[in-house]
């Protein structure tokens, strides 16, 4: 079960090296601490400890594990949106650490958090507005805009504010806003968290059939349905309390008549960091 | 060069489409000037030339010295305060950690997002100076338009990198701003918005020579209403140069560093 696993191996140099990564959270003092030891360092609260992880180009990475596991604060990491405090990054052959623009240039993120964009704009302003960001302009980010909106499937209401989007239609834009700048690796955090069930499905399938379908995108899905994860990856790194437990190929679990249940409750029930990561 | 521009202007874009929203809010903050105007004006009819010997260095009338403090006053504070703002408002809104996570980097996020605040706020203090000369008589004539322009983009700057620092206290200390406490609460009367500074005691001069606005107010007023020229004002407009020069580098470097400390602590996101 444990990596380094043939299938999972490769020479090809990895689009993701997280190397022996942590990342310590200081803890703000309280009045008392404040008053009776100020000059005492703040205490930290680990949210992430040693992770390693190589993840070669056209992956894609089931990361799962309990809420506060370190999920998050791994994708963000390797997003650029935090620094870690020991180890590197490297992503597409730049540093994090040190060449932290260059590296988020390969990155789309899909976050989760619908408040992250403009209520009172509309999905194509949004769009034209993150899409500069991303310094595209004039008939290319147009050209994109139309192709993303007919890719998500949001044709019917690109003209209308945001504020009135449903849940499902917010996370289909957030996806095409992580697409725009065409990333090679594609960060998508919990993207079917707050979604009922039929707009859960709507959005696997259309991760399946319109990115995964021909390309060789690295994606990266912080997930806690297992369903998803068998449908959407081939990779699945399990992490439990800031250690990266486990990291294997969904198909050598399958081959060796694992479900991805059993291995993930077999992970979370392993307490040491035992493994050797692929 | 031409990438930055593009992007602001998609920022200012951005803030104008959401602005637009609000239209009762811009009439509101002109309502709320004009009033001022009527204020002042009232007032200044109370002070003569004769019973004020400190305003003989600035034309000898009451209002139009007013008219330039307020306005320009107004300005220099939301100049101040805008950058705070903004970045804590993508913070509270969610948005930060989405601009952050494009192929834009967090000093130019908050430089640009306050672009639009900073034009917004450049037609209010237009319309109130041209209601203050077509409405209320005030007299810019003589206005020395290069030498005025001159001091306002060295005002400006110098609010800006007071703005980025304060911007990176809220992003070190998230509430609790002490740079727009201490230039927003006494820059207006210490710095002789309202009232010249030789009216004040001699310790609070003292106090007053150490806060830009002094200087920039000084220099606007001479430039506007006697038309002095850019020589003739050189002593604040070396100070504000000099201010410029020490202060625009050292607030964006500190900014970068307040930023970079999020990302590694974690807190870039939080309010």
């Amino acid at each position: 079960m444990n990596c380094p696993v043939s299938v999972c191996q490769s020479t090809e140099q990895p689009i993701i090296s997280v190397r022996d990564v942590t990342m310590a959270f200081p803890i703000a003092k309280r009045y008392r601490e404040l008053l009776l030891h100020p000059f005492r360092p703040r205490r930290v609260k680990t949210a992430l400890a040693g992770a390693s992880l190589r993840v070669q180009r056209g992956d894609r990475i089931a990361i799962m594990g309990p809420n506060g596991a370190g999920k998050t604060t791994l994708l963000k990491l390797i997003g650029g949106l935090l620094l870690p405090t020991e180890g590197d990054i490297v992503v597409n052959g730049f540093s994090t650490l040190v060449q932290n623009s260059a590296a988020r240039k390969s990155v789309g993120f899909v976050l989760n958090e619908e408040r992250s964009f403009f209520w009172r704009l509309t999905a194509v302003q949004n769009l034209e507005f993150f899409g500069a960001l991303d310094n595209l302009w004039g008939v290319d980010l147009r050209d994109r805009i139309r192709e993303l909106i007919h890719l998500v499937g949001l044709e019917e209401a690109d003209e209308q504010l945001f504020s009135t989007y449903s849940s499902g239609m917010k996370q289909r834009l957030a996806l095409a806003r992580g697409l725009i700048a065409e990333p090679e690796v594609l960060i998508l955090d919990e993207p079917t968290r707050a979604l009922d069930p039929i707009a859960c499905d709507e959005l696997t399938e259309l991760i399946m059939s319109r990115i995964h379908n021909g390309s060789r995108k690295t994606l990266l899905i912080a997930t806690h349905r297992l369903e998803e994860a068998m449908k959407l990856c081939n990779k699945v790194a399990i992490v439990d309390k800031g250690r990266l437990k486990a990291f294997d190929c969904i198909a050598d679990l399958t081959a060796d008549g694992i479900t991805l249940a059993q291995y993930y409750r077999r992970s979370l029930a392993m307490e040491k960091h035992d493994y050797v990561v692929a | 060069m031409i990438t930055l521009l593009r992007k602001a202007c998609a920022f200012v874009q951005r803030d104008f489409r959401i602005e637009s929203g609000y239209k009762a809010s811009f009439f509101m903050t002109i309502f709320q000037s004009m009033s001022l105007l009527v204020f002042f004006y009232f007032l200044g009819k109370l002070i003569t030339p004769r019973n004020s010997a400190a305003l003989s260095g600035f034309g000898g009338r009451y209002f139009p010295f007013a008219i330039i403090g307020l306005a320009f006053a107004r300005y220099f504070d939301l100049t101040l305060k805008m950058f705070s703002e903004s970045i804590r408002s993508a913070q509270v809104t969610g948005c930060l950690e989405a601009m952050l996570s494009t192929q834009t980097g967090c000093v130019s996020v908050v430089l640009m997002s306050s672009l639009y605040a900073l034009i917004s706020g450049a037609v209010q203090l237009l319309v109130i100076l041209v209601a203050g000369v077509l409405a209320f008589g005030v007299d810019l004539s003589r206005m020395n338009v290069p030498a005025t322009l001159l001091v306002l983009v060295l005002s400006i700057a110098i609010f800006v990198a007071f703005g980025v620092l304060s911007a990176a206290t809220v992003v070190w200390l998230k509430r609790g701003d002490p740079i727009t406490w201490i230039l927003g609460g006494f820059s207006g009367v210490l710095g002789g918005a309202y009232f010249p500074i030789d009216v004040m005691p001699a310790w609070m001069q003292k106090v007053s020579l150490v806060i830009p606005i002094t200087y920039s107010l000084d220099a606007l007023r001479l430039t506007m209403l006697k038309g002095y020229s850019v020589i003739l004002v050189a002593k604040p407009v070396a100070i504000l140069v000099a201010i410029a020069v020490i202060l625009m580098p050292a607030s964006i470097a500190l900014f970068a560093a307040a930023v970079r400390n999020g990302r590694k602590e974690g807190t870039l996101m939080q309010y």
